[in-house]
Order: structure tokens, then sequence, then C-alpha cells
């Protein structure tokens, strides 16, 4: 059955490079068409890359300099980083207590948490904009943050709780014996040893907040309190125009932080995830 | 050391929230300064979006020094929206710039304050503008908004590509239907070409046909639709334009097809009813076309093309004196004539009389608004809408015969209209 | 030590209570709000008089042929989409899991459609398959292997195959990912045992490596199935739900009749409806999996 390593290994790699190409062809396809004058987009016949002459900065200079691009981008950055945090921090307490403690009602609350997520978040539009309002929280950005954690809370704690069962009880009850209480347990404890999962989820979450279009579009009005995902929609189809050139600059420049936060947490990914879900 | 990490990150987060919220509070500290929320749906990187932002708002502020504008641009569609979500909570603007299509279900929602019973100088406001533009918000019995500019869709062609197949300018129903014909099909390039392009299959679009051909949506007083749109005339438009689309005449409408614009300004499309809005996008991304423009051809109702506009309105819990003077500067005639070298069509007598109007590009536009007409004021106009858009879909489709779409069409426009 | 006991218990209440008060408020209120909205009569019409009308609104959404229609795209969308990605995903975690190079080149590049956000990938797609466009250019004038321009966002099953075929790409690396987790912790030594007993690849995979990831494969089904039935933004954005309102989705038919029609109290029976259906199904999912144990546990 051992066929030559080398034989293997070669096949296995071409399968790979080809769905690698299938994954990002429509990137390439995208940052290629961020680099061309936004009337040659309907040119005959349809390029994959431009030519070289036809390749210009003019959209990405347009999207960095004259619109209000780079207040968007700050506004998701603060929004997309703050709620991780929060969502870290909150569901990773909701996780160690749910995962290593037992009292009553644990199991229906447990349960409460996890079943709204059969909930559609969209369909939750309309109840939650009457609630911003009472709050007296639309049109403020901060305020997208406790919506955002909500959402993620379920799966994060979930996944962190799943995590959690995992650690050895004794490493918590020698803590308990020396005379630590809960805090110190969980703040030096726990928590370390849940960084994987946590970096996993906080991922997950980065995403979440950073692409979120629905709420947060039909929340914040002001031009310079919008997120990313409502001002690349809005260079879309205003009177059957869009200025693809650059919609998909943005797009391309919108891509970079979820890859740098991806890359950087990557590591943790996959040994916080196997835990989390063949626990779960 | 993670438990650090952490209480610095709670640090970051909790001064983090509070510098937001200290920089969201001071605004409101400044009481001196009445500030009005103003939302409209000029397009972001519009020429009227920067006349509004540069020039207007910087005027108004400096006329009226205790009131702040805050405007907000929205896109069309969503502005509709979020007015109707805001409306749900009082969180409504206190001005906006609505399409003359919304006020009727606005108002009957009872958001829009009526200026006639409500502002004492209603009338003197009201009297410098164009009567058929103010005919636009009255419903009922009051007048809901003041108009603040009009338009209407007219003809554009493309210069060379009519050149090229040899056909001139349609001036009639019938020629417009045989220069459809001759400019469809593949061109040189071997690529597929359309005689005329028309984005979407709502009334906005189908009206001008409608009308020109002779045929209603409705009777006069908006209450029947049997008859009307299912009348012979109505028919006969509806058939006429199905056969242009499935001869491959007529395309636009469809998710995969080339945006309008963009179609045109590659030589795809060659005809469009569209509005003034539409020079600026050409100059912008396409100014090499060549094109020109001309009136709806005329048809057994003559030539009648779709009214369109926008009015001013003030909303419900609005700040009414400042909103009001922002209101009269929008309508007064510096504003008006400013907005018109932007392409937007004053509705101010005294703007529409001024030499920068006159000698302005949207010029053929003045002669179609006087036969222009507009579509139904009636509060169910979104629902119908959609119905008229479906009826014509599954026409197209082939799901149904032109006639039993119609037929099927005016019972339900019939219940919608009561 | 009662007093130790007590503090603790304060301690542990503490660490519950920022999670559940931002979860109860923002979630939960919500929620509890719009199931007792769908009894009444709720549109922006009528915000002042709201009666309580019983099932009335159920009762509407069930006899409106346009929900059923967009039932049936939502149930097609998700059957299809979400057993598409796991095979592709589970497929290409298994190759990632046997090359001993590039590993983590790989992953990444795999997971870029998942980073990417929806709105960027819907727009991108919908580009691609203009009638006009990238791929119909190169089917025609390049491959030759379909004459005329396939008009692919035109029609109902055709843009909602786009849109399968969207989700399906922007999914595989999220169950890459998943699966590849769980791979890891399959213990070697029950792949040795069995080498020696000499099972092959194709058999090793079936007895031994799918059943060792059944719980990673159940929670996978169930996320994605949820994430299938809230499919909204590409549908939003390539097709907008046209024409005519045959592409449209559950999510985006609701939002079609809050928004642009006003008629909440509506909206609001067909979230519970969809919410109920996603629970039903993840009931079966669960119980589904359950057999499949009891019948591995017979089997041995």
């Amino acid at each position: 059955m051992k066929k030559t390593p080398t034989k293997q290994t070669v096949i296995l790699n071409l399968l790979l490079t080809f769905s690698t190409l299938v994954s990002i062809l429509p990137m390439v396809y995208m940052l290629s068409t961020a680099l061309r004058p936004n009337g040659a987009l309907y040119e005959f016949p349809p390029r994959f890359f431009p030519s070289l002459d036809a390749i210009t900065l003019e959209n990405f200079s347009f999207v960095l300099f004259q619109s209000t691009f780079y207040l968007n981008f700050l506004n998701s950055v603060f929004v997309s980083v703050v709620s991780v945090a929060l969502a870290a921090i909150v569901s990773a307490a909701l996780g160690f207590i749910l995962g290593k403690f037992n009292f009553k009602g644990k199991k229906i609350l447990f349960a409460l948490i996890i079943v709204t997520m059969i909930i559609p978040g969209t369909t939750l539009i309309v109840p939650q904009f009457e609630l911003a309002f009472k709050l007296g929280a639309v049109n403020k950005l901060p305020w997208l943050i406790p919506f955002y954690v909500a959402w993620v809370i379920p799966f994060s704690t979930f996944m962190i709780k799943g995590f959690m069962e995992g650690i050895p009880n004794e490493i918590l009850d020698a803590a308990f014996i020396d005379g630590a209480d809960i805090f110190t347990i969980f703040f030096r404890i726990a928590l370390p040893l849940a960084s994987p999962a946590i970096a996993s989820v906080s991922i997950f979450n980065f995403l979440t907040a950073w692409e979120e279009y629905p709420w947060a579009n039909t929340v914040i009005n002001d031009n310079n309190l919008r997120t990313l995902p409502i001002a690349i929609a809005g260079f879309f189809g205003q009177h059957q125009f869009t200025q693809w050139g650059y919609v998909f600059a943005m797009s391309t420049i919108s891509l970079i932080p979820i890859l740098l936060v991806f890359i950087f947490f990557q590591k943790y990914f996959v040994t916080g995830l196997s835990a989390g879900s063949v626990k779960g | 050391m993670k438990g650090r990490k952490i209480l610095a990150l709670l640090l970051i987060v909790f001064l983090s929230l509070s510098a937001a919220y200290a920089s969201g509070a001071k605004e409101s500290q400044d009481t001196k300064v009445e500030t009005i929320d103003f939302w409209h749906h000029y397009s972001a990187q519009s020429a009227e979006n920067k006349t509004l932002m540069n020039v207007l708002i910087p005027r108004f502020q400096q006329e009226n020094p205790g009131i702040k504008v805050n405007a907000v641009s929205h896109e069309w569609a969503e502005l509709h929206n979020k007015v109707l979500i805001s409306s749900s909570t009082g969180s409504l603007p206190d001005v906006a710039r609505c399409d003359i299509a919304w006020l009727p279900e606005f108002q009957k929602m009872g958001i829009l304050v009526p200026l006639d019973s409500e502002v004492p100088d209603f009338e003197k406001v009201s009297s410098r503008l164009l009567e058929s533009a103010m005919s636009t918000t009255f419903i009922d019995k009051n007048h809901y908004a003041l108009a603040l500019n009009t338009n209407t869709k007219i003809l554009f062609y493309n210069t060379k590509m009519l050149k090229d197949a040899n056909v001139a300018v349609p001036k009639t129903t019938d020629e417009l239907v045989a220069a459809i014909r001759s400019l469809s099909g593949k061109n040189a390039k071997g690529q597929q070409t359309w005689g005329w392009n028309e984005p979407a299959l709502s009334g906005w679009n189908l009206c001008p046909f409608i009308w020109t051909f002779g045929g209603a949506l409705t009777n006069a007083d908006q209450t029947v639709a049997t008859g009307f749109v299912n009348g012979k005339e109505t028919v006969q438009a509806i058939e006429t334009f199905v056969t242009l689309v499935k001869e491959g005449g007529i395309t636009g409408f469809n998710s995969g097809d080339i945006p309008m614009t963009d179609g045109f300004g590659t030589y795809r499309y060659a005809m469009m009813l569209e509005g003034p809005w539409k020079t600026a996008e050409l100059d912008g991304s396409y100014p090499n076309v060549e094109y020109g423009t001309a009136l709806m051809p005329t048809g057994k109702g003559g030539s009648v093309s779709v009214l369109g506009g926008e009015d001013i309105a003030m909303l419900k819990g609005a700040n009414k004196d400042a909103a009001w003077k922002f209101m009269t500067f929008m309508t007064g005639e510096f504003a008006q004539i400013e907005m018109a070298k932007s392409g937007q069509i004053p509705v101010n007598k005294m703007a529409l009389a001024s030499d920068t109007v006159k000698n302005a590009p949207f010029a053929p536009f003045l002669d179609a608004i006087k036969t222009a007409r507009a579509r139904p004021t009636v509060s169910t106009w979104s629902e119908i809408d959609n119905e008229l858009n479906g009826a014509v879909h599954q026409v197209i489709s082939g799901k149904k015969t032109v006639r039993s779409a119609l037929d099927e069409l005016a019972v339900k426009m019939d219940a919608l209209l009561k | 030590m009662d007093s130790k006991l007590q503090s603790n218990k304060r301690q542990m209440i503490v660490l519950l209570f920022p999670g559940l008060l931002i979860f109860g408020v923002f979630t939960i209120y919500p929620i509890a709000k719009l199931f007792l909205m769908s009894f009444f009569q709720w549109d922006f019409g009528s915000m002042l008089d709201q009666e309580f009308i019983g099932f009335s609104n159920y009762k509407d959404v069930l006899s409106d042929s346009f929900f059923w229609m967009t039932f049936a795209n939502t149930l097609a969308y998700t059957f299809i989409t979400v057993p598409a990605q796991m095979l592709l995903g589970l497929l290409v975690a298994v190759l990632i899991h046997e090359i001993k190079r590039l590993q983590v080149f790989f992953r990444v590049m795999h997971y870029l459609p998942v980073i990417t956000s929806w709105v960027i990938v819907s727009l991108v797609f919908r580009y691609i398959f203009n009638t006009e466009g990238l791929l119909n250019y190169f089917l025609n004038n390049t491959l030759n292997v379909v004459d005329g321009n396939i008009r692919w966002l035109d029609s109902r099953w055709s843009a909602l195959s786009v849109a399968m075929l969207l989700g399906i790409w922007k999914g595989v690396g999220w169950n890459m990912v998943i699966f590849l987790a769980a791979l890891q912790q399959v213990p070697s030594d029950l792949y040795e045992a069995a080498e020696i007993d000499g099972c092959n690849a194709f058999l090793r995979f079936f007895t031994i490596t799918l059943p060792s990831i059944r719980g990673t494969i159940l929670f996978a089904w169930i996320m994605l199935t949820i994430g299938g039935f809230n499919v909204f933004t590409s549908i939003k954005m390539i097709t907008g739900g046209g024409p005519a309102h045959q592409t449209d989705t559950m999510l985006t038919w609701m939002y079609y009749k809050a928004f642009s029609t006003g008629k909440l109290g509506y909206s609001a029976s067909l979230s519970f409806m969809m919410a109920l259906t996603l629970g039903l199904l993840a009931f079966f999912q669960f119980k589904a999996m359950k057999d499949k144990d009891m019948e591995a546990k017979n089997l041995k």
C-alpha cells in the first residue's frame, strides 16, 4: 500500500495546488480589476490580467485619499478590536463557569445560550433597532459593540466551554487547595490555558464584526461613522452605475487586516478548535 | 503574565469606550447651536453632493449662525427603508429629501408635517415654486412638502452606433421599434448589442411606454385599474415591449446584464431613456462617447415621459423653525441655481428664468417636463409597483400572456387602490 | 470555610454577570420582543394601534406562495451547499494532513475565501458571471464549448446555482480547518494497528477516520445548516432577490416584507418559523448521528 513517498507527495501537492488556485482565483481577479481604470471594466475582450500599460493606481489613490475610506477603515478596526476583546473575556468567563462547575440550572442556562443560535440574526433587526433607540444607541459607533458581542457569545462560549472541560481538574484543585479564589484561578490558570480556544474564536469573532453588514447599515447613518462593508456597498448600484474599480480597490485594502489577524493567530487555530468542536 | 495582558486589554476597552462616549457627549453640550439632520440621496461622489456640502450648507450656516446642518447621504432605496425604520422609533431626521413617489406612503404613516397649516409663511415660500411640481406635495387636504427639484427621462442615443447602422433618431414609436431592431445584433467585434436598455421593469421604466402608446395604469381618480392597466393600449404597449425583449432588442433588467452606463459607454446599448444625472455619469466614466438627446418618440398618447423629482419634507418631531429656514433656503433662488449647475432641474420660478438655467445642459429636459406625467400618487404605490414588476417578468419568462398577466394585475390593483 | 464558599459563589456570579447581561439585553430581549410582536398587527403604518391578532400573521405566511418559493430556495441552497462544502473541506483536510511540507501555506490559501467578506466575494462573483463577463468569454471564445453567452444570473435556478457555487467555494476553507483539527486528534496507533491487520488506505478512512471524527462532522453539519438558512448578503448582492423575487431566500424575503412593505408582524412570524425549522433539522441531525453511533457500536 505504500507508494513511493515522492510519487504520493507529488500527487497530493498537485491536487492541493489546483484547489488553491480555485480558492484564490476570484481574489486575484478582484485585485487585477482594482488595478484598471473604471471605464476599462467592460472592455472587449475581457482580460484576466490587465496589460502592463493599463495598470493604474488611480482607484487605490481615490479610495485612500478622496473618500471617507480612511475613516470607515478606522471605524471598522475600532469596532472589531473592541468587540473581539470584550467577547473574549465574557465568553471565556462563561465558558469557564459553565465548563468547570456544577450548579442548579446550569444545563438550562447553557441550553438557552446555545439554542438562540437557530434564530437568524438578521431577523432581529427591527426589535434590536427599537432597543437601540430606547438606549440612545442609534447612529453611535461604540454601540455596535455590545450587539456584536451578544451575537458571538453563544458560539464562543460553546467552543471555550468545550476546551475548558478538557483542562484536567487536578490543576484547578491544586490551586484551590493552595487557597486561591475563583478569580485567581480564572485569570491566572484557566484563561492562559484556554488561550488557543480563545484565539481561534477571536478570529471568527473578528471576521464577524469586520464584515457585518445588515445591522451596521440599519443603525449607522452618518457617512463618517460607517464601517467598511457599508462603505463598499455604497459604491455599488447607484442609479445602475457601479464603479467597480473603486469597489474592488476598497475590497482589496479591507482584506489586509483580517488577513493579518488570521496569520498572526493562525498557530492557535488548529489546537484551539480541536478540543472545542470534538468535545462539543 | 496572561492575567496582566487581560487586564491591560480590559483597560483599553474601557478607555476606548469612554473616549468614544465622551466625544459623543461633548457635541450635545453645545446648546447654543441647534443641529438639524438632513437625509438625502445625492450620491456620495456626485457633483450635487459636493455642491450641497461645499457651497450650500456653508452659505446657509453663515446666514443662520445658530443652526448647523448635519447632512447624510443614503442610497436611494436605503433612504426609504431608513425613514421607515426610524419612524417606528421616532428617531427621524428633521428634514428629508424624498422621492415624490414616497410622499403618499409617508403621509399615510403620519410622519410628515402638514406645512400649510403648521408654518405661517408657507404660502409665500411655495408660491415661488412651479405649480406642477408643488402638485406632488398635495395629499388628501394638505401640502406636506416643498418641491425641491424635478426631472424626467429623455432619449439618449449613441451617435456612433446610430450612424454605423444608418438609423435616424426615431421620432415616432413606429420609428423607435424599427430603430431598436436595426440597432440590435452583433457588432463588428462580434459582441451582442441592444437597441434599447431598460434597467428595470417598474412603473418608472414602463410608464413612458404605456402612456405614449395611449394607455394608462388607472382612471383619473386613481381608484380603479380594470379597464386601464389591462386596456387595449396598455396591452399593446407591453406587448411591443416584451416582443422586443424576446427578439434581443431590449435588455438591462437582468442581474447578469452589463450595467446601463457601462453598456452605453462601451457601445453595447444604443439608446436609453434617462434623466439629467446621466450626463454627469457619462462625462465622468466615458468622456469619449458621443451621444445626443431627444424627446420620447411620439405615439398614440403623445410624447409622454415619466415625471420624477424630489420634494423636501419636514418630518415629525423636527425642530420646526430651523428646519423651515433650511427648507426655504434650499428652495430659494441661490440654492436652486447652484444645484442647477450640478444637473438638478430647479422648481424655483426665478431660477428657471435665469441665464444659468436657460443655458444649462438640461435644457432638453425642460421641454419633456411639460408633457411628462407623474406616477399614481397613492399610498400603496410601492406594492402596486411590485405587482407590475412581477407581472411583466412573468410575461417575459413566458409564464403568462400579456393579456392574462395584465388582467390579473388589474384585479390586484383594484384591491390596492381601495 | 463558609465565608470562603460564599465569596467563591459571589465570584462565580461576577464572572457570569457581564456575559449574561450583554446576552440578555441584546439578544434575549429582542428575541422575546420579536416573538411577542409576531402575534400582533404590526406594521409601520399602524405603529400606534397594534392589536393582538393571535396566529393571524403565521397564517398569512403559510398561505403566501412567495413564502413557499423562498422556503424551497432556502432548502435547496442548504441541502446542496452543506454536504458539498463538507465533502470538499474534508477532502482538502485529508490531503493537507498527509503532506509534510507547505501545510501552513495551503491552509492559509484555502482559508482566504472564508475571511473575505460576503459583500466582496458576492460582487466578484457577480462580475465574473456577468452575461458579458469573463467566464462566458472564456467558455465561448477561448474554450469554444458553448455557443453564445449563458445568462447565469437571469433566471431562478441558474442564479441560485451561482449563489450555491459561491457558498460552497467560500465554505470549503472553514470545513478544512475544522476537519484538520479533528484529523490531528485521531490517535495514530489506531491506524498502525489497522495497517498491521492488512487494511488499505480506503478502508482505514471509512472504518477509523470517519467514525473518530463523528463529533466534528455533526458539529459542522449543524453549524453549516444554520449558516445555509442564514444566506442573505450573497443573494442581495448577486440578484437582489430578482427576477421578481424568484431568487429570494427566506431571509431576503423577510427583509423585503419588513422594510419595503412594512409588514413587521409577518416578518416576525416568518423568523420564528425559520427558527423552528432549524431547530427541527438540528434535532434530526442529532438523532441521525446518534443512530450511527449505535450502528458503529453494534458493529464492533
